[in-house]
């Protein structure tokens, strides 16, 4: 792997691209004490007799970009999943201290789960569109929550799949099944799909790890694009895709979070000497 | 120390290791091979025995005692449809909702993972349970309910029972039977035709054996004091407030039980009543006083009876006639179709419970995640994401449960009897019918020697009705295949 200023340099992205011109007015300062999004305090997660997490600290600020880093097993994808409940799937998951989507602790027994995911989307690692039409796909989340009139529904896949920056391609065969499209294109149905039940937090986790690299970089794109309007998490192996797509990152090593922060100090300026190795490509 | 890797070791005979691998792919061949062997013979034996036999004649007749060239399958055909299309509407969706709750409803606790784990024992340990025990089960639980309610028949009406409309019928002059509702009322007095719990005068409850009177000398002796002979007369009495028959054991024990309004046997007809006739239209019926003429006018002849007299030659009492409907129903269900049909419900239901659970483990993990990130319930997961996909694998699984019950016949000898042949067509579901599997049974076993080739034409029957259902399923999963790809 290259050395880290390399890697920043490859962030850089064309100047006549209108997002990047807005993106490098609001990547600075600003931003930086943005309100947060998901506040996580002394945060610990177990599987069975197994701990994943120690003891994390981390607040994830609004309308930002924050990746998580880290080799595999570290315990990313599972602080991830925390966020929307999606460990419930699992049996012997279990977790404590807080950890705050808003003002509700999504931890507490009585939290509505069906809400929460509402509200915090999900985009997985493989593509996994519903062996539906793709209308139906983008459709689904809505018709999960809300009564919705089908002039409405069409409206509303619509702007989804135009946000997913789909439309284009996908408006003349709404009604095929989902499963005859590429990989990146069944990526970004996905987050079409997500995005149609109106979040404010959107997960990724680990969304291009199958893609080729035309098909990531699309997606990536579709990440700038979004980073306004919603706060993106995304858990990743591609520390290149961390400095390219994120404002913030964190770095996860053992069940511990080891150094967060803008991701431009973290990739440059690391503080701790496992990040640096990390970041430099000496291990992991 | 020697070094394994560098020293000189023997080579194996090539051409004897090459030996064994060939002639043990023979040896593979020729068992594999038997198979096909045994399953042609018999194939040929039963067309050569049973292939002329089949026609159409066959296929539509019933079966006659004594007269092999024209019984026929046909009520045999209706009945295992019927019968398997109860049983696969009672089992598919038992079946189907068992797996959903084991698959997809997991719980967290540690006690209620037990309970669902003990689930799953018991239904993997009755799939191997022989039938003719689901028979015993389906004969006490459906056949008799565990004697819960009392099969006693007073004037030959069921305790309870829906679907069955009761009429008077009676023949008019002009020799047409017309009909006319009846009501069910308190009968003054009825007979006792059926077993039940009786309560005796001091208050102690005990079982009511009814035995035909030519029973009475040899089998009595030690049950005198409960039993009654079939026919004793009970009496509408009323104490405390109650409506109770009384009647008395052999040996003069009196006891009570509760009366419920029925229908009586006969009715009299004492003035003009409105009445159906056999066409279905309505009218009034002319009651003749007993010292009238017979009218000479046919069209009043064919709309009049004789009042109800003492004179033999005049009597015209109507006589009660039930007509069922196909969803007539009784408790207990006794020896009928729904018996039959539920009982093999109970045979193929842990075969459709394990193959849906099998469909449904099928179904790829990332789609119930897609369903749950999107905040679906579980149920909307397992209805929306799960069922669809899983669907194929149950109808296949389902399919191929059906194509065991149909071929069942032991169950149905246990709550049906071996019955051959009835009079009246299947019309409701407490009726009992022929089915092919138990036909196939007596006909075999029967001394008549031509029934034997009728038996081989049925099995014949039997087996493309297992081949049509199996080739459905193979379709079914075919299709499922190139869906997904």
């Amino acid at each position: 792997m290259s050395t880290t200023p390399t890697v920043m340099n490859q962030s850089k992205r064309s100047p006549q691209s209108p997002v990047q011109a807005e993106s490098t007015v609001t990547l600075d300062p600003p931003l930086m004490d943005a309100q947060t999004a998901i506040a996580i305090d002394s945060f610990n997660a177990y599987y069975g007799d197994f701990q994943a997490l120690h003891d994390l600290h981390l607040d994830i600020p609004e309308q930002q970009v924050t990746a998580f880093i880290g080799p595999s097993g570290c315990g990313k994808s599972t602080l991830l999943k925390w966020c929307n409940r999606m460990n419930d799937i699992v049996p012997i998951a279990y977790a404590t201290g807080t950890l705050k989507v808003g003002e509700t602790n999504v931890l507490e027994r009585g939290t509505d789960v069906v809400d929460l995911r509402r509200k915090v989307g999900m985009v997985f690692q493989k593509a996994n569109p519903f062996p539906k039409s793709i209308f139906d796909n983008v459709a689904y989340g809505a018709r999960l929550h809300y009564k919705i009139s089908r002039p409405e529904l069409f409206d509303l896949v619509e702007l989804s799949l135009k946000k997913a920056a789909l439309w284009d391609e996908v408006k003349d065969r709404l009604k095929q099944s989902a499963l005859g499209l590429s990989g990146g294109q069944q990526q970004r149905l996905c987050i079409a799909r997500a995005i149609a039940t109106g979040p404010k937090i959107l997960l990724m986790d680990e969304p291009c790890s199958a893609l080729d690299p035309a098909s990531t970089s699309r997606i990536e794109d579709l990440i700038f694009e979004l980073r306004r309007q919603f706060t993106i998490v995304i858990v990743t192996h591609n520390m290149q895709q961390a400095a390219r797509c994120s404002d913030r990152t964190a770095f996860f090593y053992e069940g511990k979070i080891i150094e967060e922060g803008a991701t431009e100090d973290v990739f440059t300026r690391p503080k701790q000497r496992q990040t640096e190795d990390y970041v430099t490509g000496k291990f992991g | 120390m020697t070094d394994p890797l560098n020293q000189q070791l023997e080579h194996r005979s090539d051409g004897q290791r090459k030996m064994f691998s060939s002639s043990f792919s023979v040896i593979c061949l020729l068992v594999s091979s038997l198979a096909i062997v045994v399953l042609a013979t018999l194939l040929f034996s039963i067309f050569v025995t049973g292939g002329t036999w089949l026609n159409l004649e066959f296929l539509t007749a019933s079966h006659r005692e004594n007269n092999p060239e024209e019984s026929g399958i046909g009520q045999a055909i209706v009945g295992s449809l019927v019968i398997c299309s109860i049983c696969g509407l009672v089992a598919l969706p038992i079946g189907v909702g068992t797996a959903i709750f084991l698959e997809e409803f997991q719980p967290r606790r540690r006690i209620l993972r037990m309970f669902h784990g003990l689930i799953q024992l018991n239904i993997n340990n009755l799939a191997g349970v022989p039938s003719i025990v689901y028979g015993i089960l389906g004969l006490t639980a459906f056949v008799y309910m565990f004697g819960a309610f009392h099969s006693i028949r007073i004037n030959g009406q069921p305790d309870y029972e829906i679907g069955a409309t009761y009429s008077y019928q009676v023949k008019t002059l002009g020799g047409q039977y017309v009909k006319f509702p009846a009501r069910a009322k308190l009968q003054p007095t009825i007979e006792i035709q059926d077993s039940r719990t009786v309560t005796d005068s001091s208050g102690k409850r005990f079982k009511l054996n009814v035995f035909s009177p030519i029973d009475e000398e040899s089998t009595l002796a030690k049950t005198r004091s409960k039993s009654v002979i079939r026919g004793t007369q009970a009496q509408l009495i009323n104490r405390e407030g109650a409506d109770l028959y009384e009647a008395a054991t052999i040996d003069g024990r009196s006891f009570t039980f509760p009366a419920k309004p029925t229908y009586s046997q006969f009715a009299k007809i004492l003035e003009p009543i409105t009445v159906t006739g056999p066409d279905g239209k309505s009218f009034e019926l002319n009651v003749l006083s007993k010292s009238e003429a017979i009218p000479t006018d046919e069209l009043v002849k064919a709309r009049s009876v004789f009042a109800d007299s003492p004179d033999p030659n005049k009597r015209s009492s109507a006589s009660i006639f039930r007509e069922n409907s196909f969803f007539h129903m009784h408790l207990p269900f006794s020896k009928s179709v729904l018996s039959a049909g539920l009982t093999l419900a109970l045979v193929i239901l842990p075969i459709v419970i394990i193959a849906s659970q099998e469909a449904i483990r099928g179904v790829p993990q990332t789609l119930r995640e897609a369903a749950f990130g999107m905040g679906a319930t579980r149920w909307q997961v397992v209805r929306g994401a799960v069922l669809p996909s899983a669907t194929p694998g149950i109808m296949t699984g389902a399919i191929l449960a059906m194509s065991r019950a149909i071929g069942e016949a032991a169950p149905l000898l246990a709550v049906m009897g071996g019955v051959l042949g009835t009079t009246n067509h299947l019309s409701s579901l407490m009726d009992r019918t022929p089915v092919l599997p138990v036909t196939i049974f007596k006909w075999a076993g029967d001394e008549n020697q031509g029934f034997e080739h009728l038996a081989a034409a049925a099995i014949i029957v039997l087996l493309a009705f297992l081949l049509m259902m199996n080739s459905v399923a193979i379709l079914i999963r075919h299709r499922y295949e190139k869906k997904l790809a």
